[in-house]
């Protein structure tokens, strides 16, 4: 299979659904640890709520584990056509 | 018969090829058709059933509070009579593993019945369809629809259907928020138009993914981002029930005459009349074998016994079977794979009742006063300054007894009189130990914290703690 072939739908999916779930865990995990209001980001007490704490974190942590697997979707499409030099003519 | 995890045509060597481009192709939109029968009637229960709980459950109360609420912003789940804090993320943790455990024994033993009437993207496809049906139509009005230019009437049709949906989606998305937030409270700022930034988010977030996977992505879900329809195969085994055509009654197919003589015209009991195919929620046709885009929804086997009836054949041509059934050997339900999956989920349920009956509703948590090791006071002693916070997770007040010990003639000094913390309260204690510099063996001793109800002797912990004196 050459890059070309998989479509943008399809990268999308792969990287983003599974670094969705990976993120939820990670949130639920990591807030049931740390409460929202004893954390002093970056040395700075907060003014956001605990909700939105919790949504912040969520949605870096879903931007972390999606760079990740950004980076799992080029070396595999990349070893692929490494493998089989010729499917990129096609 | 192939296994549940290959697909295709079975047994072909270049069947691999042939599923990557399928699996890559764009995918062309599939118009279930719709099908009465009894697995249809099952499936209305589920759909009805659980989307009926999703949807009121948040509403329903007890004992004073929401009867299921994630309450994220003070971080306490509340389900039913049970209070969980974040002390007990043991207690959720165990129940994720134990539902993961029971789908694996109804996997083992009734193949993918949670796809076909349980899972959230079933029974919110489901409800979309229905929705969809209202609106343009059986499948036959559908495909019409859609092969027209846009003109008035298919712009209105179309709007109608997409407002409805982004309705219902929308009516979700907030619901789901009032799982995390107490809904009445959240109903009341939605009508004032007063949500928080990060609640607003969520509505639209969930409802937005409603909206995507119920109206547009469907069967796709379950072909390319379910893990569940990936790893299903491994707990199947040859007893576990599965949807089959039996080829040797439905081969050699052809259409016929009602009143002809299958056996006269050399034809088996299928008539190919491709309803099975058209009533696929993911377009498989079921008689190329067991396929890993088979959700076991069984819609295929209320639409060919329909027909068997019409032609005056016997029902279950596509039947709920098993791979050892379809072959004459004899089904067995108690074998190992079952007896351990059974074993397993009995034990941890076990284990999980006891230990969650021998919870103490009481927290201590120690914190040490980072600023000062340690001070001298007046009389020569060595003063440690510690802050406690005592959670009542109890559903009664208590006044409360704190007693320390580990060092000899050690004493403990608190600014409060009594220590008295209301139901799901959190109290911070500030408290100074004092002991004698002699009795101090080592630079840092330690010390335990006991606190108990007075009340009630059994919500009592302990807590560790260091006591740092001069070297």
């Amino acid at each position: 299979m050459t890059e070309q072939q998989v479509p943008k739908t399809q990268k999308c999916i792969a990287v983003l659904w599974p670094s969705f779930m990976v993120a939820i865990v990670a949130t639920g995990l990591f807030f049931s640890a740390f409460d929202p209001d004893d954390l002093y980001p970056f040395g700075e007490q907060t003014e956001i709520s605990r909700m939105g704490i919790y949504s912040i974190g969520f949605l870096v942590f879903w931007l972390i584990t999606a760079v990740s697997g950004i980076g799992t979707l080029y070396f595999a499409i990349t070893n692929c056509m490494r493998r089989n030099p010729d499917s990129r003519d096609q | 018969m192939t296994s549940p995890s290959s697909a295709g045509s079975p047994g072909a060597p270049k069947s691999d090829d042939h599923v990557e481009q399928s699996l890559y192709a764009k995918a062309e939109k599939i118009y279930p058709r719709e099908v009465h029968g009894l697995f249809a009637r099952l499936r209305t229960l589920g759909v009805l059933g659980l989307l009926g709980l999703y949807y009121i459950l948040p509403w329903m109360r007890w004992d004073g509070h929401q009867a299921l609420l994630f309450d994220l912003p003070a971080r306490k789940f509340y389900i039913f009579f049970v209070t969980l804090w974040p002390q007990d993320f043991f207690y959720l943790a165990v129940m994720l593993i134990l539902a993961g455990l029971l789908l694996f024994f109804v996997t083992a033993l009734a193949g993918r019945i949670w796809c076909g009437y349980a899972c959230p993207q079933t029974v919110w496809t489901e409800a979309f369809l229905w929705i969809e049906r209202k609106v343009e139509g059986d499948r036959m009005k559908q495909q019409k629809l859609d092969a027209l230019p846009l003109n008035g009437r298919k712009l209105r049709i179309k709007a109608t259907k997409h407002f409805l949906w982004l309705a219902f989606a929308a009516w979700t998305g907030f619901t789901f928020v009032g799982y995390f937030t107490p809904i009445i409270e959240l109903g009341q700022r939605l009508l004032s138009f007063n949500l928080g930034p990060w609640e607003t988010f969520w509505v639209i977030f969930y409802g937005f993914a409603t909206y995507g996977n119920a109206g547009f992505m469907r069967e796709q879900v379950c072909k390319y981002m379910c893990p569940y329809a990936r790893f299903q195969s491994a707990m199947f085994d040859s007893d576990t029930l599965i949807v089959s055509y039996l080829p040797e009654r439905g081969e050699p197919r052809g259409s016929r005459k009602r009143s002809a003589d299958p056996t006269a015209l050399g034809l088996g009991d299928c008539i190919d009349c491709t309803l099975c195919v058209q009533v696929c929620p993911t377009g498989i046709d079921i008689r190329k074998g067991l396929q890993y885009e088979c959700i076991a929804c069984s819609a295929c086997i209320d639409a060919c016994d329909d027909v068997m009836d019409k032609m005056g054949y016997d029902k279950g041509l596509i039947a709920y079977t098993t791979e050892n059934a379809m072959e004459g050997k004899k089904a067995s339900i108690f074998r190992p794979r079952i007896i351990i999956y059974a074993v397993f989920l009995v034990a941890i349920m076990a284990a999980f009742a006891y230990s969650f009956s021998q919870r103490i509703p009481l927290g201590l948590d120690v914190i040490r006063d980072r600023n000062t090791l340690y001070r001298e006071t007046s009389e020569g002693l060595i003063e440690n300054v510690y802050i406690l916070k005592i959670l009542n997770m109890d559903k009664l007040q208590h006044q409360y007894e704190l007693t320390v010990s580990g060092i000899p003639g050690l004493t403990l000094h608190k600014d409060m009189a009594t220590i008295v913390v209301a139901s799901g309260g959190v109290q911070e204690l500030p408290v100074r130990l004092r002991a004698d510099e002699a009795e101090l063996v080592v630079r840092s001793s330690d010390v335990v914290f006991s606190l108990v109800a007075i009340d009630n002797d059994k919500l009592s912990v302990t807590e560790d703690a260091r006591f740092l004196g001069p070297q």
